[in-house]
């Protein structure tokens, strides 16, 4: 269910953002998002961004492997 | 960077000694990229994982197919629709042959696209409105703009579902649940914890390799604990209280329904259907379509595997009559659908 | 229920294979009849190879060729396959009332441009038009006759164990351009069709080495269903590394958003070449350095350890996984 598309927005107008993954372009609906700005990842699903994106899979795994590790640790090691 | 975290989370899974662990994975998109980057493989033997009723598809009832094809062949209805439902088979017909008996089906990424659509015909445009809670916010946004732009024609057939009763009614069926994803990111993490109080573990995972994996490390490293958790390991999308625009629209728009999944019967308040305030946009009102029985081929066992009771190849039509060429029930026709995954991917 | 033709019958996977074997193949069996791209037949001390090919593709004209183009690189290199140096084509058309007479011969010129540079003559055709309604715009079908070069036979049967198999270019470009093209799905790239005659690139292989085993164009259904054609026909298995696919960004980005696998693309300038390991530094050098096989790569071997028929994926992070068979129609997975 709800496959995803991990996208970088080239423009926003109104409720409506033009996204690009990899070279290809759609113009999705940016209305669930209220602070897009061209250069955001968004994550898309069926026609309509759902999230933003606030890392790389990796620095994301790296955390939370960090996390579950080393719970003391005040900082996680990206 | 990437080879290491892959590297210690491929560790941490291969060193895994303890008890056995089922896992249960709830998303379609899930189980599908577990097969297609081979990690069952990188898994050892005391660790499983089952797939369960996340695809929308697998779980839409013979029902739901049966009033499209009506709208389609007896309403003269415009349908539009995900790819993905195209080769349900129905009591009699799927999508894709009701087509060649002259049914107008238009395959659309985005509800917004069916509007579109609908925007340019003067025929009636019917939306099959599947999907879990991620699709939603969409399908309300399409209802949304219908209404302030007028768009006449425009409807949705809903089967909509949500997860949080289908959590409970699965609850016995694994030691923890892979969340999916992108419906928490959505819904938020609330349901996740309130689970926790009720003995119910599971962590929210990602859809890439290092993601899966990670997700994946992360339940063997929490049941070792042997006290109920909840982990979010999808943190850059996933975010506590979800997307609250979003849950807005929902409640705006939708209101909860009991609804039938396909094998697991109903479960209660646990579909979504429009809001009396819409309701002239309900294509089922609309049309007053007459109740479908909906008759499932009596072979099929979609529903035992979608509870994780029995693999696909216990089925006795698996792989035989039933394959992705000619499926006879649905978790054969979605390339998330178990049955398709397991025959695909060669478990068999 | 009655048994009727479905779309996915002419998708290029199993149920095209199934169509062929339970109508065609029961009434036109001979010695000659084929599952290759084009029979090899006998004539004196000459061997000769000789093909046919419909085309119809909505919409005719597209980024990077048009159906005319098509229609000749088609047959061209279904003969080149074979191993045979294409002569002579013929084209028949059926034309839709109503369609214009410049869009025709826009057509009709890019179908001489394109003959010329694969070195072919177009020597007869045909012309039919049917009323609005019973065609879409074009359809053209063409038929050609190669001679093969005396010490050459290729096979999807002839697959041997260790052998590596090479693609002459990134896959699935024609079929990204052509969904494109249809604007069904709002997305916009710029992605041309990899469409192009290949006749030189075999010419040049076969020059080096004649000890190549197979040597097929992916067109309908893309590498992935070619590769599960001649895993059957070899009764062999075949492994590919998922690392070492050549896909343009673009393309691999329009797979992401719709949930295709370029592996099931169609492309229509592509080869798959399988010959003894020992060639492929040569082949990969020989072919890089031609028009259409700049970006040629290896992409896998054939090995009898792996079960007969199947095709396996080692995906980027280690695993093994078998690779879905084609089925036919192309659907987009969203929800």
């Amino acid at each position: 269910m709800c496959v995803g598309l991990s996208a970088k927005v080239v423009k926003v107008d109104r409720g409506t953002a033009l996204i690009d993954a990899q070279g290809a372009r759609r113009e999705i609906s940016a209305e669930l998002l209220s602070d897009l700005e061209p250069g955001d990842y968004v994550m898309v699903h069926a026609g309509i961004a759902i999230a933003k994106i606030s890392a790389t899979d990796t620095e994301e795994s790296s955390q939370v492997l960090q996390g579950i590790l080393n719970p003391n640790a005040t900082s996680a090691q990206a | 960077m990437q080879d290491d975290v892959l590297t210690q989370a491929k560790s941490l899974l291969k060193a895994y000694a303890g008890p056995p662990l089922k896992i249960m994975e709830v998303c379609g998109t899930h189980t599908h990229e577990i097969f297609r980057l081979g990690i069952r493989q990188l898994l050892p033997p005391s660790l499983r994982l089952i797939s369960g009723p996340g695809c929308p598809v697998c779980v839409t009832p013979v029902s739901y197919i049966d009033e499209a094809i009506y709208l389609a062949l007896e309403k003269d209805v415009l349908l539009t629709t995900f790819g993905d439902l195209l080769r349900v088979p129905g009591s009699k017909l799927s999508l894709a042959q009701a087509r060649q008996k002259g049914a107008q089906v238009r395959m659309v990424y985005s509800p917004l696209d069916a509007l579109a659509i609908a925007k340019q015909e003067k025929r009636e445009v019917v939306f099959l409105s599947v999907g879990f809670e991620t699709t939603v916010p969409g399908e309300c946004l399409a209802i949304k703009a219908a209404e302030e732009e007028g768009i006449a024609n425009f409807s949705l057939l809903c089967a909509n579902k949500t997860m949080p009763n289908a959590y409970q009614a699965l609850a016995g069926s694994a030691d923890a649940f892979l969340y999916p994803g992108h419906v928490v990111a959505i819904a938020g993490t609330q349901c996740c914890e309130e689970l926790v109080a009720k003995g119910i573990s599971g962590v929210v995972a990602g859809f890439t390799a290092t993601e899966l994996l990670t997700a994946l490390a992360c339940i063997v490293h929490e049941s070792a604990k042997q006290k109920p958790f909840f982990v979010n390991c999808y943190p850059r999308v996933v975010k506590a209280s979800g997307n609250q625009a979003a849950q807005k629209l929902i409640a705006d728009y939708m209101e909860a329904c009991d609804s039938e999944w396909r094998g697991l019967g109903v479960i209660k308040g646990s579909g979504l259907t429009l809001k009396e305030p819409f309701q002239h946009r309900d294509a089922r009102l609309r049309f007053a379509i007459p109740k479908q029985p909906g008759r499932a081929n009596p072979h099929c066992r979609c529903g035992e595997v979608l509870k994780g009771n029995i693999l696909p190849t216990a089925c006795s039509v698996f792989g035989r009559a039933c394959t992705p060429e000619h499926p006879i029930g649905a978790c054969m026709v979605s390339s998330e659908g178990t049955c398709a995954a397991y025959f695909q991917y060669g478990q068999g | 229920m009655e048994r009727t033709v479905l779309l996915a019958h002419g998708g290029g996977g199993v149920q095209t294979s199934e169509l062929i074997d339970s109508v065609f193949k029961a009434h036109f069996a001979n010695p000659y009849f084929t599952a290759d791209d084009a029979a090899v037949l006998p004539l004196g001390q000459e061997r000769l190879a000789f093909s046919t090919d419909g085309f119809i593709v909505s919409p005719p004209f597209f980024p990077g060729g048009n159906i005319g183009k098509l229609s000749i690189c088609g047959t061209v290199n279904d003969l080149a396959c074979m191993g045979a140096c294409p002569l002579w084509l013929t084209c028949a058309f059926v034309l839709e009332e109503g369609f214009p007479l410049a869009d025709l011969e826009r057509i009709a010129k890019s179908m001489a441009e394109t003959a010329k540079e694969a070195g072919v003559t177009v020597v007869a055709g045909d012309t039919k038009v049917a009323s609005k309604g019973q065609v879409d715009k074009v359809f053209i079908t063409t038929s050609g006759i190669g001679r093969l070069a005396s010490n050459v036979k290729t096979s999807g049967a002839l697959a041997k164990d260790g052998d590596a198999i090479l693609v002459t270019g990134d896959i699935g470009r024609h079929g990204a351009a052509i969904l494109l093209a249809r604007e069904e799905f709002g997305i916009e790239a710029e992605i041309t069709s990899d469409c192009a005659p290949l006749w030189h690139l075999v010419q040049a292989i076969i020059s080096k080495t004649t000890d190549i085993h197979v040597i097929r164009d992916a067109t309908r259904g893309g590498v992935g269903t070619v590769l599960y054609e001649i895993a059957a026909q070899s009764q062999l298995g075949i492994a590919i590394r998922e690392a070492d696919l050549p896909v343009d960004p673009k393309v691999s980005g329009i797979c992401r958003m719709l949930g295709l696998d370029p592996l099931y693309l169609a492309c229509e300038g592509r080869l798959v070449i399988i010959a003894p390991e020992k060639h492929k530094a040569q082949l990969l050098e020989t072919l890089r350095a031609l028009p259409h096989g700049e970006g040629a790569a290896c992409i896998g071997y054939v090995a009898n350890t792996l079960k007969a028929g199947s095709v396996v994926v080692e995906t980027a992070i280690g695993g093994k996984t078998l690779l879905p068979r084609p089925t036919g129609e192309l659907l987009p997975r969203i929800c």
